[in-house]
């Protein structure tokens, strides 16, 4: 891993509220994350979790009816939630960069992809010539063939993972250091989805770059990942290295997720466990642990009171009250006991 | 794209058929008669109504009137200036019916296009409440309510400008003085329309995820807007320009008869009412071709802002 502990982003208790005509939806509730220079971040949870409007407050694009109640984002030592508009127009785009879920509405759909990746360039008063240079070098470098004859192209002329591939591009024009992707495949085929998590790989390797990866499917997490936080309802539940996630989860929520998670080996559908229940609604969020009602090792606690972080390792924490001292011993399901059993195995072999 | 023009203008000789022919039937379908002097002896009737052979069945008369259309003959008129051809009549009383739909557009789009904007950049402040509201008036209340008030405060009360046209022909001061009443009526209701549809496309563009990639790539909210939100929520607009320039010519028939205006409109209503059907037939055809040249203009401009079409993408 070619991680070291220097954070590049800290995301501390951050509260973030949306005014509604039918309230106040609180979207985020007490979300605490850093990220380290070089590592990719994956942070997994259904969708409705909060995992993109965290990410929106991050490059400061939330919506207008967004409200930062508590918390601070710091980022080289400037909490991003006081950044004036203007500030965040320095950083957007050169510091820290996003990509978004669906490549079909990410482009402006009546202008040239070309001139959409010179326009990160020009803003920074790059002149015209130079633009493009570095636009058709960039296209070439996410993977685009014929990259002279495609730049005088508009979007619905490319398919959805070369559109992908231009946003990746656009993402990266003004060599960002922090590049957030959020839900990057989940629009896109299967085949499409592998190529391009590949070059999401690739160019984090090739830039050095601290990435986030926003998704609601573990299955992706194993590939790309340095370590995982899983979220729900507005907070994360748990964190670790990846391995420790896939072998060590100790949240119940965590284990419903890698439960429903899809995988080559579960042959007949029943090992699929769907996670039972819904999401809370945010407009009324649940005292006590958020998960408790959809929880079957829910003890009467949860329903009283949110559980603390605690520790499973330097790298590892959960919360859950199962992990109190005095909590009664639950083990894992068998299924996942079983799976992860075959997965140890696999890698052994 | 020739082919496609052609293509087009195929099509369109194929419904100003069809037009032109249903306003035969329907125009010989008005009861009555030319000849409405009770004085006049019978057979004098009978030998005018010989002469334009309307004594014919309607058949024979189609017959006899697609021949003279096909011939480019669009024949003379009978009532309002007698043995005057059609022709030289509606040039005679075109320029100021264009002057005035023409002036009328020209106030129309820019306003609403400003209003619009205005009213999606505020969206839910007091700026868009307020307009909202403005729209509403202005799209429930009929054109000539507002052009019988604005005459009736703006002209005679404040007496700010004529009651009616000024008859001058060149287009001097005191007419275009003359002329201000006629526009904003016709104009108000338009306003209304383009305001409130540009506010609702360009909220949902304001909310693109390309707005959102174009402000992480590093644009301000407002070079975002600039580049990519407004020209993207114009494109829709062309939907209701062709609407619109019907909405404004038919309007200016009730209008141009309110101030006096002695322009296509009032021709049309005064052929209608003294059954000068070459007359009427031909007003209405002029009236047909502007609309579906300007469907054909506003179709064509359509390539040119949207590359979707222009390049015939599918999707
Ligand atoms: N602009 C908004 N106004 C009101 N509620 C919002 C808004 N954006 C997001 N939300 C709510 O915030 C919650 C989290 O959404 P989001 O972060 O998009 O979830 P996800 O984890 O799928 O990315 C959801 O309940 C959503 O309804
Ligand atoms: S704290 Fe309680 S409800 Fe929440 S995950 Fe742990 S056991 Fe379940
Ligand atoms: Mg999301």
């Amino acid at each position: 891993m070619t991680t070291n502990n220097e954070a590049i982003l800290q995301v501390n208790d951050l509260h973030i509220t949306f005014n509604t005509f039918s309230g106040k939806v609180h979207a985020v509730r007490g979300v605490q994350f850093d990220l380290r220079k070089g590592e990719t971040l994956a942070i997994v949870g259904e969708s409705g979790s909060g995992k993109s409007v965290t990410n929106k407050a991050i490059v400061g694009i939330l919506s207008k009816n967004a409200n930062i109640e508590r918390g601070n984002i710091i980022y080289r030592g400037a909490d991003l939630t006081q950044y004036s508009e203007r500030q965040f127009t320095q950083i957007r785009g050169s510091k820290i960069s996003m990509i978004f879920q669906d490549p079909m509405s990410s482009l402006n759909p009546i202008m040239k992809v070309g001139k959409q990746i010179m326009e990160a360039l020009r803003v920074r008063n790059i002149s015209k010539a130079e633009a493009r240079q570095r636009a058709i070098e960039l296209m070439i470098a996410v993977g685009i063939p014929d990259p002279e004859k495609r730049f005088e192209q508009y979007p619905f002329q490319f398919s959805g993972g070369m559109r992908q591939r231009i946003v990746i591009a656009i993402a990266l024009a003004c060599d960002p250091e922090v590049l957030i992707c959020d839900e990057p495949t989940t629009a896109l085929d299967v085949t499409i989805q592998a190529q391009i998590l590949d070059l999401i790989k690739q160019i984090q390797k090739e830039r050095d770059l601290s990435v986030i990866f926003i998704t609601h499917d573990l299955g992706v997490v194993a590939n790309v990942a340095d370590r995982v936080a899983v979220m729900y309802a507005g907070k994360i539940v748990e964190y670790g290295t990846v391995d420790e996630i896939f072998y060590n989860p100790k949240h119940p929520y965590t284990w419903s997720l890698l439960v429903s998670m899809p995988d080559l080996d579960t042959s007949s559908s029943d090992e699929l466990l769907v996670i039972p229940g819904t999401p809370p609604n945010m407009l009324y969020p649940p005292k006590g642990d958020a998960f408790a009602p959809r929880n079957r090792y829910a003890m009467r606690i949860d329903y009283e009171e949110d559980p603390p972080m605690y520790r499973v390792s330097d790298t590892h924490y959960a919360a859950t009250w199962l992990l109190h001292p005095n909590a009664p011993k639950v083990e894992i399901p068998d299924v996942l006991k079983k799976r992860i059993a075959q997965q140890t195995e696999r890698l052994v072999r | 794209m020739l082919r496609y023009i052609s293509q087009r203008l195929i099509a369109m000789a194929i419904t100003l058929f069809l037009i032109i022919s249903l306003l035969f039937f329907l125009v010989h379908s008005m009861p009555g008669s030319i000849v409405n002097d009770p004085m006049l002896p019978i057979d004098i009737k009978e030998r005018i109504e010989a002469k334009y052979h309307l004594d014919k069945p309607l058949v024979v008369q189609y017959v006899y009137f697609l021949g003279d259309f096909l011939t480019f003959n669009f024949g003379d008129s009978i009532k309002v200036q007698p043995k005057v051809p059609v022709f030289d009549i509606i040039k005679d009383k075109l320029p100021i019916t264009i002057q005035l739909n023409i002036l009328a557009l020209l106030f129309t789009l820019p306003i609403g296009v400003i209003c619009g904007i205005m009213a999606a950049l505020k969206k839910n402040t007091a700026t868009d409440h307020g307009l909202n509201m403005m729209v509403v008036l202005f799209i429930s209340v009929p054109s000539f309510v507002i052009a019988a008030l604005l005459q009736y405060i703006v002209a005679f009360k404040w007496e700010l400008v004529p009651i009616l046209l000024s008859a001058e022909q060149a287009l001097t001061w005191t007419k275009f003085k003359s002329m201000i009443l006629p526009i904003l009526a016709l104009s108000f209701g338009e306003i209304a329309i383009v305001t409130r549809y540009l506010r609702a496309e360009l909220c949902e563009t304001l909310n693109s995820d390309y707005m959102l990639l174009a402000r992480t790539k590093g644009l301000s909210q407002m070079q975002a807007t600039l580049r990519h939100a407004i020209r993207n929520s114009f494109i829709p607009l062309a939907n209701i320009f062709i609407p619109m320039i019907f909405s404004i010519l038919s309007g200016a028939i009730v209008i141009e008869n309110i101030f006096s205006v002695p322009g296509l409109g009032s021709l049309s209503i005064n052929a209608i009412n003294a059954l000068d059907h070459p007359l009427t037939i031909a007003v209405m055809f002029f009236y047909s071709l502007i609309a579906l040249i300007s469907i054909l203009v506003v179709d064509l401009s359509y390539g040119i802002i949207d590359p979707r079409i222009r390049m015939g993408g599918k999707k």
